[in-house]
């Protein structure tokens, strides 16, 4: 297959999703400015309008500071915006909601809980029974590959292993739309390989909405339909990248495939451009 | 340590200390300071008295009833404070001021409003153990990863359902560090209100029998309330340790006798 050139990056705004799908997230001119208690107030996010169509797989990049993962906490409903607003199948976010599920860098999981009560607690508080949500954590936790850490305390598990449980916890109350924010940050190299490979199967099996913050761009690249750039001081948006690669997507074939490559050097290339080279590659 | 002795440590403390006493009374020859041996002797007289019975088991249950009341009250106020800067702008300038000011010496006071009885004695009790608790439970509550609340939320769980079902068990291990001290200061204000209010208890059987000049009873008084507090701590550092044995091994105590 040909190297095909990137397109023009396509304006904020304009609808995102490969399938041009209804949209699932709509952010219409959101600005967070956060007070401090000296000089001037902290722009963190200016005039952010951004639209994620149902079912894609969307990457928020750019460099520590630019506000990303605040944008995903509106999202989230855990943070609201100074100014704008962000909604959810058309309806404005005002709080949190099982409709949209966080998977943090921290992990968050519940320490006095294990693995399975971890897993099972979503379920439990939307009213499932017991022996049901058991069943299902089950499933979960064998499709995030964790089949016989069932009884384990959190504090018993690896970083890699603790955020499949974080993510085994989110999949089970069910979620619209996953928010990742950078979920992947507080790993070792390896086990973020294997972590984002895992992703993307699972990812595959139903192609659930994902919102994924993270600073590094082939991660970006590998996991995404659309890559939003964003610059900082103020956050915002300053490209929105189609990665048109084939799915599903193997990354022993991706790091042989040009385009691939390319994507990478060329939103590198940009970053480098604008001075917000403090990506680490 | 090798592993053979470690267990055995507290037990040759013990033994070194009633050693040291009992040569050091043999040596000074004074009477009001009585032999180790003497002082041993004379505890089962002091156990087997129904009075004395009735007495410390009087103690005991102002203790339990003050902890545990104590707890009832503390644990939520400092939860509170600890997630709302409200209520803590509110109740921090009163707990400061309380802090400093040793329990016991409010003990004439409440003696008068409310008598010499269980009343007064319970409540210096709750007042000792009150201060710790609400501390350590404060602190507690507001160490909470923000993260663990926003997952939480994201599950549906209302602000008071977060507060009991995420606050308080993430804050479980420095809660019990509160209530470990606090129960050693419930033995210690116990004993104090007894000697204040002499009217029945542990505190009273001590100081009545120093007013009679029985000195191996109020060394056996002392060696009995220390036996009992080294045994609550003990027992209680079992629950906690079973309580908590889910959390990383920073919230471990620094003192502890296994």
């Amino acid at each position: 297959m040909g190297v095909t050139p990137i397109r023009p990056g396509q304006l904020a705004g304009v609808p995102l999703g490969r399938r041009a799908a209804t949209p699932i997230i709509e952010i219409d001119h959101v600005s967070q400015v956060f007070k401090t208690s000296s000089r001037r107030d902290h722009i963190a996010l200016s005039d952010i309008s951004l639209t994620v169509g149902e079912g894609a797989f969307v990457s928020i990049l750019g460099p520590s500071g630019c506000g990303k993962s605040t944008l995903l906490y509106i999202v989230g409903g855990f943070v609201s915006p100074t100014s704008g607003i962000a909604k959810m199948k058309g309806k404005p976010i005002t709080g949190p909601g099982t409709d949209r599920g966080p998977v943090f860098q921290e992990f968050a999981l519940f320490p006095w809980k294990s693995v399975l009560g971890n897993v099972m607690y979503g379920p439990l508080q939307q009213g499932m029974k017991a022996s049901k949500a058991e069943a299902l954590a089950r499933t979960l936790l064998a499709m995030v590959g964790l089949t016989g850490f069932e009884k384990f305390y959190p504090k018993e598990l690896s970083g890699g292993m603790k955020q499949r449980v974080a993510l085994a916890r989110t999949l089970a109350y069910g979620p619209e739309v996953l928010l990742m924010d950078e979920p992947f940050g507080a790993l070792d190299a390896h086990t973020r390989t294997r972590l984002q490979n895992d992703l993307l199967d699972i990812w595959e099996r139903d192609r659930k909405t994902v919102l994924f913050v993270t600073h590094s761009v082939e991660e970006a690249v590998f996991l995404s339909d659309k890559v939003v750039m964003m610059s900082r001081s103020p956050g915002r948006i300053r490209e929105v990248i189609d990665i048109d690669l084939p799915r599903p997507r193997r990354r022993e074939e991706l790091l042989l495939d040009p385009n691939y490559q390319r994507y990478i050097v060329e939103i590198e290339r940009m970053f480098d451009a604008s001075g917000d080279n403090e990506l680490p590659s | 340590m090798n592993g053979m002795l470690k267990p055995l440590a507290p037990v040759l403390a013990c033994c070194g200390l009633l050693l040291a006493w009992q040569l050091a009374s043999l040596g000074l020859k004074n009477d009001s300071f009585p032999t180790a041996l003497e002082s041993l002797r004379a505890i089962p007289p002091i156990l087997t008295d129904k009075e004395s019975l009735i007495n410390i088991l009087a103690s005991l249950r102002r203790m339990a009833v003050g902890f545990s009341l104590a707890l009832a009250f503390s644990i939520p106020l400092g939860l509170l404070m600890g997630r709302s800067r409200a209520t803590a702008a509110f109740f921090n300038p009163l707990l400061m001021l309380i802090y400093p000011v040793p329990k016991a010496a409010l003990m004439p006071i409440i003696m008068l409003w409310l008598g010499v009885g269980d009343v007064s004695k319970t409540l210096v009790i709750f007042l000792g153990v009150s201060l710790p608790v609400i501390y350590h439970s404060f602190e507690g509550a507001k160490a909470v990863e923000e993260k663990m609340l926003w997952s939480g939320a994201a599950m549906g769980l209302s602000p008071s359902e977060r507060l009991l079902r995420i606050v308080l068990p993430a804050a479980l291990p420095e809660i019990l560090t509160g209530c470990r001290t606090g129960l050693v200061l419930a033995l210690i204000t116990m004993v104090t209100s007894e000697m204040i209010a002499r009217q029945s208890g542990a505190g009273n059987i001590l100081f009545n029998a120093l007013d009679m000049g029985q000195y191996d009873t109020v060394f056996a008084m002392i060696i009995i309330v220390g036996a009992m507090g080294i045994c609550l701590d003990a027992a209680f550092e079992i629950v906690r340790r079973w309580l908590v044995r889910w959390s990383e091994p920073q919230f471990d105590m620094p003192l502890s006798f296994s």
